[in-house]
């Protein structure tokens, strides 16, 4: 067993929350025990209410700590994020590490499930490899973080009536036992069914369609609601999909679409949402902006150089 | 005595392969120059560091530590009538394109022109080198040294001096006018009186027109240092076409009234700012409401009034949310100026009018300045004209306007008394117990605890403590963990009844089927622990710990270990 006292965590915890980034010695054990923890969690990790729930982050830090500001923190109010909490934003390293120290300090208050961009590929091409060597200097931390990447659960299920994942629903996939039987240690594949729930989009059709995205499928009202029958599910909870007014539902509610970036890429509009389920399953979205500009670590201004004159 | 062979050792470091190593030998030239004693570090050192400086084919990063180091060498010549030995490596380094590298070496030339005794004829020669060198580098590095060493040359240098200064200012490189303009005031303060009428105002004139704004804009800070010439030329940056320069001249335009006489503020600055006030860009504008309270100080109220005023009027609407902003922080300022009647005629509509403003920093902005108005108009009137618009922004949807207001309730309880306190203001503070947003809950529960420190227990325990018991109750974790947060902050404010009673609660908590709650309780209680009866910690806390620390859940059992290690130690 890998050892780190809570103390170091605290400490980690409280730096990582000042958007300070660890030590490479200290990513590499604290994610030695993250996996520790991960490996033993079902691909169909069960999460007791009460319990908040929050979709995609990728990398915005300064509006990660919006949402702790407007959800309440960690481990006071319990947590649930459906993935994607790297790319694109600028700070991916503390923001995952943040979470991934959360995550070890507190396993039965957080809970992290995989999204699309936790892989080797995608990573590589928006943001997180480079964002890596540029603050370690090499891509240890890169390594030792897809490897937890690895070890993340595939979707999660509150109270046996809430499905949450990151992306949705796959042809191959009729009930959570399906799900429960993948050997998810790996590299997210090209197609199949651990590619589809991290992949693929509700769409206003009848059965499933093509994905625009070229990996998982468009999935119907028709499919949700059979899929929740065969389940004894009341609501499907997924990311993926930017969503201006930060939730959406489809399909007479029994599906919703949770966006806990505000303003994507710091330049969409958009606001953010997380979904709050209380200890009996009622349901409360909270609304919340980016972080304002006083709030986030800016570089330094700079004079412009003589040679503009 | 550090041996020969050694000292060899040590110059021949500053040639080293490894740029590293050339740094850190650079840096110790002070204790290489000790080493070779005086007359070596004249005849030896110092014509080796120029001939290095010449090749300068170095990095700037060490070209940068000599430079500077060089300065340092100073006490190391044998005394000031050496130090003009220095001169030569300084000038060299004078010339490398870095702006970095220059400005060190013009930094260590003056520190060498301030303490060398033969200026006349060591340095008038080398400031006439640089100030008609070839190189642009050379005649940047020129203009800073004027000032330094003026006073102490001989009339006819003086001359010469004034004359080059001013084919500085007129060079056809930009970059050398605008570092004679950045050493214009500095030169100014050191020239006579005459020469300063006739010679220096028409340059300073000439740039303060300069085609280029960056040269502009350096004539604007020249201004505050120039004051006493600055009325016959102001309405050059006035009216600038540049806006860079116009914001310059409106960012600093009180420290520009500084040396003026009230009658030319009034007669011609106040015009001025009443036309930044309404300039096309809202930058200036911006800039300049910025400045109206500050302003308004230094003039007559009526002025203020029949000048000013009915521009502030306008920012009030203005189109940019920057400007109103900017406004809003500054327009509280005024009540002192203007006084009370005035201020609940004229101010009061306006900040009724930002209070409600659509851009949540004009309203923020507002809130946080509430004192000031306070002192002005009393209680009673503000609590009549703003406490309804407060009470409106309490429910504002942006959370951090309704922060702004819970941070601000302490204080506006102890100016109103409980008298003015209404029971719709107590009712909101408990409200905000049970917001949708973390923040503003954990904001609550603090303010509570103030509030009963400004008020009492007895008041406390009419209007809040009944409330956050009941609380405790909530069928959402969420709202029974700020309870019990808040019974927490309060217990050190109340007396002992109080406390059991509240104590009682947060045993409840410890039952709570939530685990957050749970160990919740166990932090409360760990907060409570100085302010209760080491009898009642034994007879009650310790109990509920212990059966918390066999608890299923690992937080829950954390937190209780944790606060049991607390009662232990106290």
């Amino acid at each position: 067993m890998t050892s780190i006292s809570c103390s170091d965590l605290d400490r980690q915890i409280e730096q990582l929350l000042r958007c300070e980034y660890i030590k490479e010695s200290e990513v590499k054990i604290l994610c030695a025990k993250a996996r520790e923890i991960l490996v033993e969690e079902s691909n169909v990790q069960h999460v007791d209410a009460p319990v908040t729930i929050c979709g995609d982050i990728h990398g915005q830090f300064f509006d990660l700590k919006e949402l702790f500001n407007v959800g309440g923190e960690c481990p006071d109010t319990n947590y649930l994020f459906m993935g994607d909490f790297v790319d694109r934003g600028f700070y991916s390293v503390e923001t995952f590490l943040l979470l991934l120290a959360l995550k070890v300090r507190y396993p039965d208050r957080i809970t992290l499930i995989r999204g699309n961009h936790e892989s080797r590929q995608i990573t590589q091409v928006y943001g997180f490899y480079d964002e890596c060597l540029r603050k370690y200097g090499s891509v240890n931390v890169w390594r030792y973080c897809t490897e937890v990447f690895d070890y993340l659960s595939l979707s999660a299920l509150i109270e046996g009536k809430t499905f949450c994942v990151h992306g949705g629903l796959s042809p191959s996939i009729t009930t959570l036992d399906q799900i429960r039987t993948i050997d998810r240690k790996q590299e997210i594949p090209h197609d199949g069914s651990m590619c589809d729930l991290m992949w693929s989009d509700p769409e206003d059709i009848d059965g499933w369609g093509l994905s625009p995205r070229g990996a998982g499928y468009l999935f119907g009202g028709d499919i949700t609601a059979q899929f929740n029958q065969t389940n004894n599910i009341e609501l499907i909870a997924r990311a993926h999909q930017l969503v201006m007014e930060g939730y959406k539902y489809m399909f007479n509610e029994s599906l919703v679409t949770v966006w806990s970036a505000p303003n994507y890429c710091y330049r969409c509009g958009n606001v953010a949402a997380i979904l709050e389920l209380d200890e009996n399953l009622n349901r409360s979205f909270k609304i919340f902006d980016a972080a304002p500009q006083e709030t986030r670590g800016v570089p330094a201004k700079k004079p412009p150089p003589d040679y503009f004159l | 005595m550090v041996q020969d062979a050694d000292e060899e050792i040590l110059i021949d470091e500053l040639r080293n392969d490894d740029f590293q190593q050339r740094l850190k030998s650079v840096r110790r030239l002070t204790t290489i120059s000790s080493a070779l004693g005086v007359e070596r570090t004249r005849n030896e050192l110092v014509p080796y560091l120029n001939e290095l400086a010449v090749e300068s084919e170095d990095e700037d990063e060490v070209l940068l530590a000599m430079a500077e180091e060089i300065g340092n060498l100073i006490p190391h010549v044998g005394g000031n009538e050496h130090v003009h030995h220095l001169l030569l490596p300084l000038e060299t380094l004078c010339a490398p394109e870095e702006a970095l590298v220059r400005d060190k070496a013009v930094e260590s030339l003056i520190k060498v022109a301030e303490v060398i005794p033969n200026v006349e004829e060591a340095f008038v020669p080398l400031i006439r080198r640089l100030a008609t060198g070839d190189y642009n580098s050379h005649r940047i590095a020129a203009a800073p040294l004027f000032a330094t060493v003026y006073k102490r040359v001989s009339e006819s240098s003086k001359a010469e001096m004034r004359r080059l200064f001013g084919q500085l200012s007129k060079d056809d490189f930009p970059m050398v006018r605008k570092a004679a303009c950045t050493a214009l005031g500095g030169f100014s303060q050191v020239l006579e009186q005459n020469h300063l009428q006739n010679e220096i105002i028409p340059l300073f004139t000439s740039l303060a027109r300069d085609d280029q704004d960056s040269v502009r804009i350096v004539a604007v800070d020249n201004c505050v240092t120039l004051g006493r010439i600055f009325p016959t030329d102001k309405n050059q940056s006035l009216q600038d076409k540049s806006w860079r320069v116009r914001y310059m001249v409106a960012d600093h335009f009180c420290e520009l009234c500084e040396s003026i006489p009230r009658e030319v503020i009034e007669a011609e600055m106040c015009p001025a700012l009443v036309k930044f006030l309404k300039d096309t860009e809202a930058e200036v504008r911006t800039a300049a409401a910025f400045k109206v309270a500050g302003f308004c100080s230094k003039v007559s109220v009526d002025v203020a009034l029949n000048q000013i005023m009915p521009c502030i009027r306008d920012l009030v609407v203005d189109q940019s949310q920057h400007v109103r902003a900017a406004l809003a922080s500054v327009i509280m300022g005024l009540a002192p100026v203007l006084g009370k009647e005035h201020t609940i005629e004229q101010l009061v509509p306006l900040f009724l009018s930002l209070l409600k403003d659509e851009h949540h920093e004009a309203r923020l902005n507002i809130i946080c300045k509430l004192d000031n108005v306070n002192q002005v108009i009393g209680v009673e009137c503000l609590s009549q004209s703003l406490l309804p618009a407060i009470i409106e922004l309490a429910e504002d949807k942006q959370w951090r306007v309704r922060l702004a207001i819970i941070e601000h309730i302490p204080l506006l309880a102890s100016q109103m008394g409980a008298k003015f306190f209404e029971e719709r203001l107590a009712k909101m503070c408990i409200t905000w117990l049970a917001d949708s947003v973390f923040t503003i809950r954990e904001a609550a529960s603090l303010n509570l605890k103030k509030l009963t420190e400004v008020f009492g227990v007895q008041w406390a325990s009419v209007y809040i403590i009944p409330q956050v018991i009941e609380l405790c109750g909530h069928s959402n974790y969420l709202y029974r963990m700020t309870a019990i947060n808040s019974i927490a902050n309060l217990t050190s404010a109340v007396d002992k009844e109080k406390q059991k009673q509240m104590l009682n609660a947060v045993v409840v908590a410890t039952k709570d089927p939530v685990p957050n709650c749970r160990f919740n309780a166990c932090k409360a209680m760990e907060l409570m622990l100085p302010a209760i009866d080491a009898q009642i910690v034994d007879s009650t806390v310790v109990p509920a710990l212990n059966l918390l620390s066999n608890d299923e859940d690992p937080d829950v059992k954390f937190f209780a270990a944790k606060t049991l290690n607390a009662c232990m130690k106290a």
